[in-house]
């Protein structure tokens, strides 16, 4: 990324704390806490892009077979595992003081614990087998099947269940029922963290690769 | 414990943890180089 789009990435992100703090009003029922949303929603919106990404990598390395593509795919999960650990611990943390315990099995908080299982369980399928290609396609098979699992349990299990959970931004009618400057901050934020994201990812593409030529060199 | 200082928190733990891996990955990027321009330097002088 160029020193443009950091700055600009920089002054993007800075203004979206003031726009939090100073110029999106707090929802009814929230209070101060709405400002949590500006960013532990964006979080957990980076944990099903991450997720995404590696699930698309998994199938490129099936159909091309190129080493480089699972190893891609397995930097995106460590992303994807990451944001998913900084979502559960905010929202953790965020329940403390709402509801009490850190932790109440809330269908919300129940779904995330397990994708963070299904994930967990990936790193330990990869680091369980020795044999490279081997690794990468049972690891690209179970990452794919894995991805399944994403929108069901991040977008539907909270829906169907009565939660303690605030509203999802978009409710069960489809629709978005938010102040417009709270919703500009919210998309502005959102836009901002993928923005973010990407780059991380760049540079972990960028140490990807860097492995592989040192590897070559090496042997 | 007042609201705001929550959101403080929760804010603070989400940067720290993606400033903290960013730059896990930068150092891990400058050792790796690192060590390629020594393989590279050591391959041009044999």
């Amino acid at each position: 990324m160029s020193k443009i789009w950091q700055i600009g990435l920089f002054i993007w992100l800075t203004l979206v704390c003031i726009a939090a703090f100073l110029w999106a009003p707090l929802a009814e029922g929230l209070g101060e806490y709405t400002r949590i949303l500006y960013f532990h929603v964006p979080v957990a919106w980076v944990t099903v892009l991450a997720f995404l990404i590696g699930a698309i990598y998994s199938i490129v390395y099936l159909k091309t077979r190129k080493i480089v593509y699972d190893h891609i795919a397995e930097s995106a999960g460590q992303l994807g595992i990451i944001y998913c650990v900084l979502a559960t611990v905010t929202g953790s943390v965020w329940a403390k003081v709402s509801w009490g315990s850190f932790w109440n099995w809330d269908p919300r908080e129940t779904s995330i614990f397990i994708l963070l299982l299904i994930y967990a369980a990936y790193f330990a399928l990869r680091s369980a087998i020795e044999q490279e290609d081997r690794k990468a396609v049972l690891s690209s098979v179970y990452s794919i099947f894995a991805f399944v699992t994403v929108p069901f349990f991040v977008f539907i299990v909270p829906r169907v269940y009565s939660s303690l959970h605030p509203d999802p931004i978009i409710n069960t009618q489809a629709k978005i029922n938010m102040d417009g400057k709270m919703l500009t901050t919210f998309l502005s934020s959102l836009f901002g963290f993928t923005v973010f994201f990407f780059w991380i990812f760049k540079r972990k593409i960028d140490l990807v690769k860097m492995k592989l030529t040192l590897r070559k060199m090496e042997n | 414990m007042e609201p705001i200082y929550v959101v403080l928190i929760i804010i603070l733990i989400i940067w720290i943890g993606i400033f903290g891996y960013m730059f896990y990955i930068d150092r891990e990027v400058t050792k790796i180089s690192k060590r390629i321009k020594k393989l590279e330097t050591s391959g041009n002088q044999n």
